[in-house]
């Protein structure tokens, strides 16, 4: 018996790391309730001794959150989960992330995480188009939006209010051959920006309007329920935020905040996204029901250094076109 | 007079922790640059096309929504307290849900019902076809729902008034011949008048910092308030976003101070004392049955027909699809109640945090009030404007102003951040007012002269507030703990940003079911808030009996 114990032992010490794992994890995340909530357990169910402390909101809010308590001069977080890039490249650059070079990237397309490793993709979050299914014309591309059919039917979620609404208008103009000129059309077809993606899927599902762009997961889980709506990956590509992961500086439990991002990018953590109803951001796994197959998406590149550069000009551009 | 001073300056002391400490923390941050104050940013921002749309339509909005709420609310506090007609307790009862379900709510709400998806239009075949906009969208729809969202404020602090009435001046007008309408207009109307600038002003002040209506009505069409630019602000989240957002609360707290100012001159010219007799009873006569059905068709329109669109949406499986016998689900609220623990939680949370912000804000209100009445008259004026600040700027910016006071540890009680504590001491300053207002209305109108000669007879401080003071304002503070109940139990901008793992309040669960699409699970929460509310104000209404007389705004 006692050997047994002692085997036991000495194959838990060769099969896990020897870190801390126990104590606490401070996790700020844009994720859904329910979702953070899923991530938060399956977290603890792997380690027991450690308690996941979680806040969730909105990019917007959870920035505003952490920033005021930086400025008061007692960040509380460890691990940011927040929806895109952009906001991570402007943290990075004010030293505010730990990198964490180490971490196991093996099943990782290449340069879908952060080159010095301050934060790492965990899924992948699409932005095309849903429609009303009692709209009479169906949309296969981006331009279909400024058509006459369209014609003060589209909603979108606003860059202004939205990190990733802003990497899906910057992805967009560099793509498109229209560039700008597309969003100055979308505005003379009388489109709407405003909010956030919950209030796109509620005007389209309302009917009131019949078009949007909106992110994949919520159009595909309510179509599953029975909403009358469809969603389309458009033939020119779509845009797409990663939900990076990272280790702030200033975390006070950073063995713990390690672990936490091992665990998001490992198989087990990336089936879990999956479950959810998210594109994985690791090859190999399965993408959840409704999708189509992963070869079929065709993702568009953006510089993300530039879209952090150039922030402010795009929000005033975009500004300017809808009068906001 | 020596036993003046100690109560004032405690008073002045409550004042200055509940509304000057976060307001001044603001205008540091807000004024205070790199290099001492600082006063070019503001006026830089103040020139913006952008702000000054925004401060016209806060201004617009506010006011003409608060000229509606007193159209609705004034005739049925005047039904409900002063006369005979059938079905009035029914009335103020029902007219109080607007109150208790919070403003996204009700424009949620709203928006389903008159909708291209709404459930009820649809059914007459009056539904607009798939692709026309809301009807409620702008100014207009805004307006609306400010008269909707603060009728009750309007109403129950009318009714507060009208049930300090003495029954002898109008039975005095009625036996030397006047009519039901003269008696309003030279007996209670004039009585009335310093309730009636108070509850125009509390809604003008609600409108000022309402964010969940202009958030849903204005923002898809560009029609920006303060409250919504501020968010709108803060959510670009650059490095210098902060002071940025203080001085446009500071420019909130400006409007708010003119709308305080005007009510506190038209208080100056009210404040006579009448005695207290028997409440006033107007009979309707004939006009019994024609007042009360015209009141439940209004309330049938303003609240029955929105909650019954709201019931709709929860008990499909998503929202847009029908309801129909094969759509039918309870997985909505099998969903928030069973599987979800953090919309449990949230109902106890929002309840405790509701209910001891109600207990300490009526028991504190008394006191308070009296405290400030030993004041100068122009220095009590100030502090009672000063303490309506808090309630008039947009939740988000009191809950940053709370951010920079607590988060760091503070001598004898710690860091209140990520704590519930910090949400309760935000709620104690954000609804000071709603507490403070009734009640020193109620005090105003108390005759010194019951107080001298309580004194003449030997009866003491204390004795002469426990058997004068706190019996004439009891029904007043009773009044102003349940509007502060009802206004915290599903209040969301402010524990927005002060709610911490495990501390989450039920008005920040529905904005992340709402900001993730899942209006149906969102309806479901509104729902059962609603249902939980009403249960509760109905045990109250069976302790009635035990109550003073005039404390359930409905009875």
């Amino acid at each position: 018996m006692r050997i047994l114990l002692a085997a036991g032992v000495a194959l838990a010490i060769v099969t896990t790391p020897a870190l801390a794992q126990e104590g606490t994890l401070v996790l700020y995340t844009s994720q859904p309730q329910t979702d953070a909530q899923q991530t938060a357990d399956a977290f603890m169910a792997k380690y027991p001794g450690i308690t996941v402390d979680w806040v969730r909101d909105g990019t917007p809010q959870i920035m505003a959150k952490f920033r005021s308590e930086l400025e008061a001069g007692a960040p509380q977080a460890d691990v940011l989960l927040i929806a895109d890039v952009v906001t991570m490249e402007g943290l990075k650059s004010e030293g505010l992330l730990l990198n964490y070079p180490e971490a196991d990237l093996t099943g990782y397309a290449d340069g879908l995480h952060d080159e010095d490793g301050a934060y790492f993709s965990t899924k992948l979050i699409t932005t095309g188009i849903v429609y009303n299914t009692a709209a009479s014309m169906i949309p296969t591309s981006w331009l279909d939006l400024t058509g006459p059919e369209a014609e003060n039917q589209v909603a979108m979620p606003s860059p202004l209010t939205s990190g990733a609404a802003m990497i899906h208008t910057v992805t967009l103009t560099e793509n498109l051959a229209e560039g700008w000129d597309f969003y100055e059309a979308l505005a003379a077809n009388g489109a709407q920006a405003s909010g956030g993606n919950g209030g796109i899927l509620t005007a389209v599902s309302g009917g009131e309007k019949l078009y949007g762009m909106i992110v994949d997961y919520m159009p595909i889980r309510e179509k599953a329920k029975g909403a009358p709506v469809e969603f389309v990956f458009p033939t020119e590509g779509v845009s797409a935020v990663t939900e990076p992961v990272a280790i702030l500086q200033s975390a006070q439990n950073q063995e713990n905040a390690r672990l936490f991002v091992d665990f998001l990018l490992s198989e087990e953590g990336q089936e879990l996204a999956s479950s959810q109803g998210y594109i994985p951001a690791r090859d190999g796994v399965a993408l959840p029901e409704g999708y189509p197959d992963r070869s079929e998406i065709n993702v568009l590149n953006y510089d993300a250094a530039a879209a952090l550069a150039n922030e402010e000009d795009n929000r005033e551009r975009f500004g300017e076109i809808f009068g906001q | 007079m020596a036993g003046q001073i100690a109560p004032a300056i405690l008073a002045v002391l409550a004042v200055g922790v509940l509304a000057a400490l976060p307001l001044g923390r603001l205008a540091l941050t807000a004024l205070v640059g790199g290099g001492g104050l600082d006063f070019g940013p503001l006026i830089d921002r103040m020139m913006r096309g952008a702000t000054q749309r925004a401060i016209f339509n806060t201004l617009d909005t506010a006011l003409m929504g608060a000229l509606l709420a007193l159209l609705v609310g004034a005739p049925f506090a005047f039904l409900v307290a002063l006369t005979d007609a059938p079905l009035r307790r029914l009335q103020g009862f029902m007219l109080l849900l607007p109150l208790i379900v919070a403003p996204q709510v009700t424009a949620l709400a709203y928006m389903q019902l008159l909708g291209p998806s709404s459930a009820l239009l649809g059914t007459l075949g009056l539904a607009p076809p798939p692709g026309t906009p809301n009807p409620l969208l702008g100014r207009g729809g805004i307006i609306l729902l400010y008269g909707v969202q603060h009728a009750p404020i309007v109403f129950i602090t009318l009714r507060a008034g009208l049930t300090a009435l003495p029954r002898d001046y109008i039975e005095a007008a009625r036996a030397s011949g006047a009519s039901p309408w003269r008696v309003l207009a030279t007996v209670v109307l004039p009585l009335l008048r310093p309730y009636l600038i108070a509850a125009v002003a509390l809604a003008f002040v609600s409108g000022v910092g309402n964010f969940g209506i202009p958030a849903l009505l204005g923002m898809p069409v560009s029609y920006f308030t303060l409250a919504t630019l501020i968010y709108q602000q803060l959510a670009q989240s650059g490095p210098g976003v902060l002071p940025q957002v203080a001085m446009l609360s500071l420019v909130v707290a400006g409007i708010a101070t003119v709308g305080i100012a005007i009510q506190v001159m038209g208080q100056k010219r009210a404040g006579f004392a009448v005695s207290r007799g028997l409440p006033a009873r107007i009979g309707l006569g004939r006009w019994r049955w024609p007042a009360a059905g015209a009141g439940m068709l209004l309330i049938t329109a303003m609240l029955v027909l929105p909650m019954a669109a709201l019931v709709t949406t929860s008990l499909v499986p998503t929202y847009g699809l029908r309801l129909s016998l094969s759509t039918l689900t309870s997985d909505n609220y099998a969903e928030v109640l069973l599987r979800q623990a953090s919309t449990m939680r949230a109902f106890v949370n929002s309840f405790y945090l509701a209910g001891l912000a109600a207990l300490i804000l009526a028991l504190g209100a008394v006191p308070l009030a009296l405290g400030l009445r030993g004041l100068p008259l122009r220095l009590r004026h100030n502090l009672h404007g000063l303490l309506d600040l808090p309630y008039a700027l947009p939740g988000i910016v009191l809950a940053i102003a709370c951010i920079l006071l607590f988060l760091r540890p503070l001598p004898l009680i710690g860091s209140l951040y990520n704590t519930p504590w910090i949400i309760l001491v935000a709620y104690l300053m954000r609804f000071a007012a709603l507490a403070l207002k009734p009640v020193d209305a109620a005090l105003g109108q108390i005759p010194p002269q019951m107080s001298e000669a309580a004194a003449a007879a030997g009866a003491g401080r204390l004795r002469r507030l426990w058997t004068i003071s706190v019996p004439l304002a009891a029904p007043a503070a009773t009044a102003g703990a349940l509007l502060v109940f009802m206004s915290a139990f599903n209040e969301l901008t402010v524990s927005a940003l002060l709610w911490s793992s495990r501390n989450e309040t039920l008005g920040v669960i529905l904005f992340s079911l709402e900001e993730a699409g899942l209006s149906a699970q969102a309806s479901a929460v509104a729902v059962v808030t609603v249902v939980v509310v009403v249960a509760l104000l109905l045990v109250l209404d069976r302790l009635a009996g035990r109550l003073p007389a005039g404390v359930l705004p409905w009875r």
